[in-house]
């Protein structure tokens, strides 16, 4: 493949409004980094002032002085997109290397991971390197309290970076990153103080860019999901009683993973997936895995998925290591963990004694 | 002190709860609709007041009002009383000669509806020549007439005219419209789909008022209440269906308990919307006794054409081969889709599967959305559990599926010898292993299928359940399967309680029990003791809903 064809990686920002997305997006635009990047600033017909406050024009295409690409899209991101894609191979714009998409706050991210993976025309020149979500140190907490939405931002986020922590307090900082962590267990967060931050969108990868099997591995970072004796995953059945210590609505969104020792059949596993998807796409926020599977054991494949619209899974050349386990890893809303492991022993023929939790194998 | 008088009392009778635990009663008290005492002469002999109705039953057996779970409810009634109505054996010159008497007596513009034409009319009919005599009898008022399939129609130049069919038009898929090899106008001939571009002309042009749709179902109504049915489900309730049950209901003019299956997907023989945009309506359409709770899915066709769908090939056939097994019309996942959003809406799934495949499958994605969803006081339904693979037998009673049995195809029929010819005669015969389902546990429902069974009668089916003999006396001597004949207490369940379970009704229906609805039903004999050959010859007396006489036999 060469690096023409190659799908350019595609980052997804979100956060609610006031958050400091902007804000965010205005410093890191100016990186040198960001030369042969596009910005797409969605704006799905709300009005909105934020590509006034980047320093856009009114030309659809605006290249800023460091070789990135900004532009303002109400409605039709396929069509951008495909703009965008056809204007580089043209030779119209400087080569694409990358796509960053800033949602409006209430943006549930989903559709546009839906419209990437899911859109024939997208789906092979584009590739969903992550979602980075901002967070407000000092509003997040009563955001992620009122709105579900918030809350399914931060659970489906690969990137968290908390604005403004330099105007709360250590212990409040502290407890925010605490509940992010069991919102978005694998997520790596990052601080901006006084607007800047260590943080750059171009470091976030994505298994399904995939040649690399040690970002795989990152990126599944499955251990992530295991519990410890500081455990902050919500659990069925355990409720936090008033004067503890983290006491937050969490919408019914958790996270768990399982690890299945023996080979998976494909073509039964991926029936089982179809079943997700159908019947609980809606309250799949993430689907994450590396599977083992029958006829090509030494070639797992990786798996993402979003509600009910699944990646077409990705072959690596190699295991990132010696564990050849298949990992799985959920981000749900009013899942059971039981209801993932009995569908997945009845209709992905997996061998009951062969299923646990990575905690039971840790290696 | 409030008056505890019943309204209603019926004493001296034979009365056959179909509750266990009291299995028979001499006396019921009736009070605002409801059943208040149930017992022997003493048990209501505090309730009789000044202005209570006693009635001595003599002795005549009385038992709980027929609960058909599968009927077609609008188009007997409405061809009953606004259609032209003539014998599939009526000649081309009687057609014509009907067509002429209804047009002259018809106003300018209104649309002359009527049926069945015979099938073996079909080639004479689709010529050029056929149209013109259509079009002069008809005065220029436009004619719709249906065959007797209900799968075509023939209408003349006004109504291809008011339909916007003319020789540019393509053939719609699944379907075709006749035409002059010559010429290639069309003769009015709509075959197949194509009879949903005229049908839906009319629906549209607002022919038939709700005042009309809903006078058909008030006849229709009529009809079950005479064969004892006081509660049944309409297996494919469109728009018009669902605002005429409402509209009766509304109006206090509703005679029986009505549950509706919507269509997800419009059926070939009903048109407007369905689906989603239909279930999203339901809410518009519910009344006392009026619920749509229902989904209708068709997952295959039938045996004898065969389009069903089936483990084991059909016979070979010139046209379709070798190993030709028919197919579902609705995939795995797009039914466990289906099943998933209903149970979310709170609505039963009637699935529609006449081959074994057909049934495998809807199990199967009842199975996929069980172990995903958990249980549910939803009950589903496999609409004419008929043929089923053995294996499947126990998995109806492990889902909590009902089995709805309709029509009355358990005893030999011309359905069957079709069956034979295309499965062949020991495959044809494994039909309805009722039997077996029973005592695999399986909810076992009673339903007619009417118009498809030409009368809703459910003593017919009743006999058939027990002899799996042919009542009406065709195919003397021989049985269907007569190791699947149940006994005829439990066939009477099965047309009561059973389907009142079935199709969500079981706290209201289906038994003679404090705090049900008061429907009755009084019969000529005792069906528990009458020779089983003669219990399809059962009349009912008088038909009770809620309490008031809605049927008597003159």
């Amino acid at each position: 493949m060469s690096a023409a064809d190659r799908p350019i990686p595609v980052t997804i920002l979100t956060g609610f409004l006031g958050s400091g997305k902007t804000t965010l997006l205005n410093r890191l635009l100016k990186r040198p980094s960001l030369a042969g990047a596009a910005v797409i600033i969605n704006e799905f017909g709300a009005i909105g002032l934020d590509h006034l406050l980047i320093e856009a024009s009114e030309e659809q295409f605006t290249l800023l002085d460091n070789g990135c690409v900004c532009c303002t899209v109400r409605g039709d991101l396929v069509a951008t997109l495909k703009a965008l894609d056809r204007r580089s191979r043209d030779g119209g714009l400087p080569g694409l290397t990358h796509v960053l998409i800033e949602t409006t706050g209430l943006a549930d991210p989903a559709p546009i991971l839906h419209t990437l993976m899911a859109e024939p025309d997208l789906a092979g020149r584009y590739v969903v390197a992550g979602i980075v979500t901002t967070v407000d140190a000092v509003n997040g907490p009563a955001t992620l309290d009122r709105h579900a939405e918030a809350a399914k931002q931060v659970a489906v986020a690969d990137r968290l970076l908390v604005t403004k922590a330099d105007l709360v307090a250590d212990e409040a900082l502290s407890a925010l990153r605490h509940r992010l962590a069991a919102l978005a267990p694998a997520a790596r967060q990052s601080l901006a103080r006084n607007g800047e931050t260590d943080f750059d969108l171009m470091d976030i990868t994505h298994s399904a860019m995939a040649s690399d099997a040690r970002e795989v591995a990152a990126w599944l970072d499955i251990s992530a999901y295991e519990c410890g004796p500081d455990c902050a995953h919500d659990h069925p059945g355990h409720h936090h009683g008033p004067g503890e210590h983290h006491v937050h609505a969490h919408h019914g969104i958790q996270s768990y993973s399982f690890v299945i020792d023996e080979p998976v059949e494909w073509s039964a596993f991926a029936r089982w997936l179809d079943y997700v998807a159908v019947l609980k796409g809606e309250d799949l926020l993430r689907l994450k895995g590396l599977v083992h599977v029958t006829d090509q054991p030494g070639r797992p494949l990786v798996l993402h998925g979003v509600q009910h619209v699944f990646h077409p899974p990705v072959r690596l050349d190699a295991w990132p290591s010696a564990d050849r386990r298949t990992r799985l890893v959920f981000i749900v809303r009013d899942i059971d963990r039981e209801t993932i492991a009995r569908t997945l022993v009845k209709f992905a023929s997996i061998d009951p004694a062969s299923i646990g939790a990575p905690s039971r194998a840790a290696a | 002190m409030p008056d505890r008088s019943a309204d209603l009392v019926l004493t001296n009778g034979l009365i056959y709860t179909l509750d266990r635990t009291r299995p028979w009663a001499s006396s019921v008290a009736v009070k605002g609709g409801r059943i208040v005492a149930v017992g022997e002469a003493d048990a209501v002999a505090g309730l009789t007041g000044a202005a209570t109705q006693v009635v001595d039953l003599q002795g005549a057996m009385l038992m709980p009002g027929i609960v058909d779970v599968h009927a077609h409810l609008m188009m007997g009634g409405q061809a009953e009383l606004f259609e032209l109505r003539f014998s599939p054996t009526s000649s081309f010159e009687t057609l014509i000669a009907r067509v002429a008497e209804a047009a002259a007596g018809a106003p300018q513009g209104a649309w002359i509806i009527g049926g069945q034409w015979g099938s073996d009319l079909l080639p004479r009919l689709n010529t050029l020549d056929a149209l013109a005599a259509l079009d002069k009898a008809s005065q220029g008022r436009p004619v719709m007439l249906r065959d007797d399939t209900y799968h075509n129609r023939w209408i003349n130049s006004e109504a291809l005219r008011l339909a916007g069919v003319s020789a540019a038009t393509p053939d719609p898929q699944k379907g075709s419209i006749g035409r002059d090899p010559a010429s290639g106008a069309p003769t009015g001939m709509m075959i197949e789909s194509a009879a949903g571009i005229v049908e839906s002309t009319i629906a549209r042009s607002g022919h038939y008022s709700e005042a009309m749709d809903r006078a058909a179902m008030a006849r229709s109504i009529a009809t079950l209440n005479s064969y004892g049915v006081t509660a049944f489900l309409d297996a494919a309730a469109m728009q018009p269906i669902l605002a005429a049950l409402k509209g009766l209901d509304d109006r206090g003019e509703l005679t029986a308990w009505s549950v509706s299956a919507m269509p997800a997907v419009e059926p070939s023989f009903m048109f407007g919307i369905a689906g989603d945009e239909l279930i999203a309506l339901r809410e518009n359409y519910r009344g006392a006794h009026a619920r749509p709770d229902f989904v209708k899915i068709f997952l295959d066709g039938v045996p004898g054409a065969r389009t069903a769908a089936f483990h084991e090939p059909y016979v070979d056939d010139a046209i379709l081969g070798c190993c030709f097994r028919g197919s579902t019309i609705v995939t795995v996942p797009e039914l466990i889709r289906w099943v998933g959003k209903c149970e979310k809406l709170g609505l039963g799934v009637k699935i529609h599967c006449a081959g074994d495949a057909a049934v495998s499958q809807a199990l199967d994605a009842i199975d996929v959305v069980r172990s995903f969803n958990g249980p549910t006081r939803l009950i589903h339904h496999i609409a004419h559990a008929s043929y089923i693979a053995p294996d499947d037998i126990a998995r109806f009673a492990a889902l909590g599926v009902a089995a709805d049995l309709s029509p009355f195809l358990w005893y030999p029929t011309s359905f069957l010898e079709g069956h034979k010819q295309t499965m062949g005669d020991a495959r044809a015969q494994r039909f309805w292993p009722n039997k077996d389902l029973l005592a695999a546990g399986a909810l076992l429902a009673g339903g007619s299928d009417w118009p498809v069974m030409p009368n809703p009668d459910p003593w017919n089916g009743i006999e058939g359940l027990v002899t799996r003999r042919n009542p009406s006396g065709e195919f003397a001597g021989v049985a269907l399967w007569p190791e699947q004949a149940i006994d005829v207490a439990t066939a009477l369940e099965i047309f009561t309680i059973n389907s009142a379970r079935a199709i969500g009704l079981a706290d209201t229906v289906g038994s003679i029990e404090i705090g049900k609805s008061a429907d009755f039903i009084r019969l000529d004999r005792n069906v528990l003791e009458t020779p089983a050959d003669e219990i399809a010859d059962t009349k009912v007396l008088t038909t009770w809903f809620e309490g008031r006489v809605v049927y008597e036999r003159g």
